[in-house]
């Protein structure tokens, strides 16, 4: 019963709490998906913040699991479509590389759907805020995550 | 260290509307990195890109910019930049108007914080970034042409012309390619033994143009503007230096080898075969028929190759140039005759006479006859009939494949291949190149094409030669797979690398060899970066186990601090 309590209790915590939302975005999909979400000066939710990335292959998944250590509540990854990336098959390798460490924070108990990978949908500014405000409601329903034990490892480097 | 300048755009209060500038003043004067603040109205009006340029160019200055996004005006602002000296590790641009004004307008205050977080991220950045030496390159001034087909012809002649050395290097003993196995080429009905012998005596005279026959390719190494091409060529090892490779094999006929009874009645022949009954003399015959799409556009090769039709209906009408009492039927799947001219034609065919019948894919014609061919069945698609066509001649046409030595010289060069064995250009927008810098393809190699559309694109992937060795020196940013040079370039730590190869088997450009370490007592093997081929998309430092490989434009530091910085 206590338990129970406590559990309700985190919930409605996590719901008031706005998520943070990490966005790392490819400069040739993802950006110019979140440039045409601007352009079209569509109201979103500041809760996000974006790092423009060269191609989501240099996007580490140590800098993932650095975002969550830090404080961040989800993680997106936004690269340009399958076959259609300006590095041949970089974007290949890079969903292969996060798809595993999406399995990976599900094993550390993170949540495999707190890193949303997506390829192709961020090219347009209307799918832009689509992903970014479902991203958001699914994490908003999520308890925050407790990084109270991360932050002395995580600053090792 | 107070090194950062930070230029802060209003955007004709576009930005400043929303966002809270004189707090982000006040918040960026107290940091300690932050050596000066300036606002300005616009940034990429005023044309101060210059004075920015030259106000942070002494020492370690460093710059900031916040206005719109790289796709709005920030990218122009950045190349002004790189123009007046400030190279991309001195530089970061935060966008502050598409990715915050815009987008966070019913809320002033959360824009605030937001651009505030950007603004400390890019000042992390900036603290971090480092510079990845560029490498300045001499090129080698000949191109070497693989396969003297029509589209190897055509480039050979294109550079010969230009003022390049071309050293042509061809599989067999002549000049041709599948040139050589025709009997004319569509649509202008001439002989193209005329175009070979024209290429002989060109190679013969021309002392720009070298012509090796005979060859077998033993090894290729190198990258753009330095490729080094060792070769036999009628049993003679040599060894060609290139600055740049333009690889036209050809295809290959599709033998119909268990389709409509081939190899089993007479006289039922494949297009190639009837070419060289063509090249050997006339061939008198009474009913023809000719099947379409034998092998083509079917599960396990859905293309189409785009010259059979033409060829059919070619040789359809020669048949009844040779015999005017011939009856020629062509079934098809459909007739692919595209452009103008080849629409012609086969308006030219139908008023002459050729019958053409559709079948479907579902019900294919029957062959019939014992020993030799004595009739076609065919349900006409369109009517539903079923018809027996008398035929002492069938001819199949079949598509062109990739050649069978296209996976050993794709792999020689590390080009990628589609799933049918064709080389596979860089999508869209770049046809005959590849994605290796200085390899272009062109002709059958690529996809199945005539031989005229062979020689515009050999034409065209010359061009693309000529420019590459036509200069003398190039920088290795230049190779860049995006607007402008390329950021940066990928960067080993030697000391730290163990060697292990993850970067070298992720990288899609083949930019990344392990070698040996040279210094006395060294036999580790570290990885090296070709910057030529390194395109800076950093597969390569995301597989690191151990955070050897950098891009020092945007290092683990530097991206670390961005996310640490991200909700500050």
């Amino acid at each position: 019963m206590a338990v129970e309590v406590s559990n309700n209790h985190k919930q409605q915590k996590a719901t008031e709490r706005t998520p943070r939302i990490l966005v790392f975005a490819c400069k040739w999909c993802g950006l110019i998906g979140a440039d045409g979400a601007g352009r079209k000066r569509e109201p979103l939710p500041p809760n996000f913040r974006v790092i423009p990335v060269e191609c989501v292959g240099s996007v580490e998944p140590d800098a993932v699991i650095r975002a969550f250590a830090d404080g961040m509540d989800g993680v997106i990854v936004m690269g340009c479509h399958l076959g259609g990336c300006r590095f041949n098959d970089a974007n290949h390798a890079a969903f292969k590389r996060l798809e595993l460490l999406r399995a990976l924070l599900e094993g550390v108990g993170i949540g495999r759907d707190r890193l949303l990978v997506t390829f192709g949908t961020a090219h347009e500014g209307h799918q832009f805020t689509d992903v970014l405000r479902n991203f958001t409601n699914l994490i908003a329903k999520k308890e925050s995550l407790d990084t109270s034990w991360t932050s002395s490892r995580a600053r090792m480097i | 260290m107070k090194n950062i300048t930070v230029f802060l755009c209003t955007c004709f209060d576009e930005i400043n509307r929303v966002v809270d500038y004189e707090r982000l003043c006040s918040h960026l004067s107290d940091d300690p990195r932050v050596a000066a603040v300036t606002v300005s109205r616009g940034l990429c009006v005023s044309g101060g890109a210059g004075e920015i340029g030259a106000s942070v160019k002494s020492g370690d200055g460093r710059v900031l910019i916040a206005a719109c996004s790289p796709l709005a005006r920030g990218d122009q602002v950045m190349r002004d930049l790189e123009r007046a000296g400030v190279p991309a590790f001195r530089r970061h641009l935060v966008d502050l108007r598409e990715g915050c004004a815009w987008i966070h307008g019913n809320n002033p205050a959360a824009a605030t914080e937001k651009a505030l977080d950007l603004l400390n991220m890019g000042l992390t950045a900036l603290e971090y970034k480092e510079p990845s030496a560029d490498v300045t390159l001499k090129i080698a001034d000949e191109v070497l042409v693989i396969g003297a087909g029509p589209a190897g012809m055509a480039a050979a002649t294109a550079l010969a012309r230009c003022g390049v050395d071309v050293r042509v290097l061809e599989r067999g003993a002549q000049p041709g390619g599948m040139l050589g196995l025709v009997s004319r080429s569509y649509p202008d009905n001439t002989d193209p033994s005329e175009k070979i012998a024209a290429f002989r005596d060109l190679a013969a005279s021309d002392p720009r143009i070298t012509f090796h026959s005979k060859v077998k390719i033993i090894s290729a190494r190198g990258y753009a503007g330095n490729f080094t091409v060792r070769f036999t060529a009628e049993g003679e090892e040599l060894q060609a230096h290139a600055g740049a490779v333009i690889i036209a094999t050809g295809g290959r006929v599709f033998p119909p080898k268990g389709y409509y009874r081939y190899g089993e009645v007479r006289e039922v022949v494949s297009q190639i075969e009837l070419e060289a009954r063509f090249r050997k003399g006339p061939v008198k015959k009474e009913n023809a028929v000719f099947i379409q799409c034998v092998g083509a556009r079917c599960e396990e090769r859905p293309y189409c190759s785009t010259i059979c039709c033409p060829a059919s209906i070619k040789n359809a009408m020669r048949i009844m140039d040779e015999n005017e009492n011939a009856r020629v039927w062509i079934l098809h799947r459909d007739i692919m005759m595209p452009g103008t001219t080849l629409e012609a034609y086969y308006k030219k065919a139908m008023e002459r006479g050729v019958r053409f019948i559709r079948y479907a894919e579902s019900d294919p014609p029957r062959i019939l006859g014992d020993e030799a061919v004595e009739t076609v069945e065919v349900r006409d698609d369109i009517t539903g009939d079923r018809r027996t066509i008398p035929a002492d001649l069938v001819v199949l046409s079949t598509p062109l494949i990739a050649g069978t030595d296209a996976e050993a010289i794709g792999d020689l060069f590390g080009i990628q291949r589609d799933s049918y064995g064709f080389f596979r250009e860089i999508y869209p927008l770049h046809p005959v190149e590849t994605r290796i810098d200085g390899v272009y393809i062109c002709g059958s190699a690529r996809w199945p094409v005539s031989s005229e559309q062979a020689m515009v694109q050999g034409e065209a992937a010359a061009m693309k030669a000529a420019a590459l060795v036509g200069r003398q020196t190039i920088r290795a940013s230049e190779f860049s797979r995006v607007p402008g040079a390329k950021f940066g370039h990928a960067r080993v730590n030697e000391d730290t690398c163990s060697g292990c190869g993850n970067c070298a088997a992720v990288c899609s450009f083949d930019a990344i060899r392990l070698q040996r370490r040279s210094g006395e007592g060294e036999f580790r093997m570290v990885s090296r970066v070709i910057k030529v081929r390194c395109k800076a998309c950093g597969n390569c430092l995301s597989v690191c186990p151990n955070g050897s490989m950098q891009m020092p434009e945007m290092n683990t530091k530097a991206l670390y601090g961005m996310v640490g910085k991200a909700f500050s």
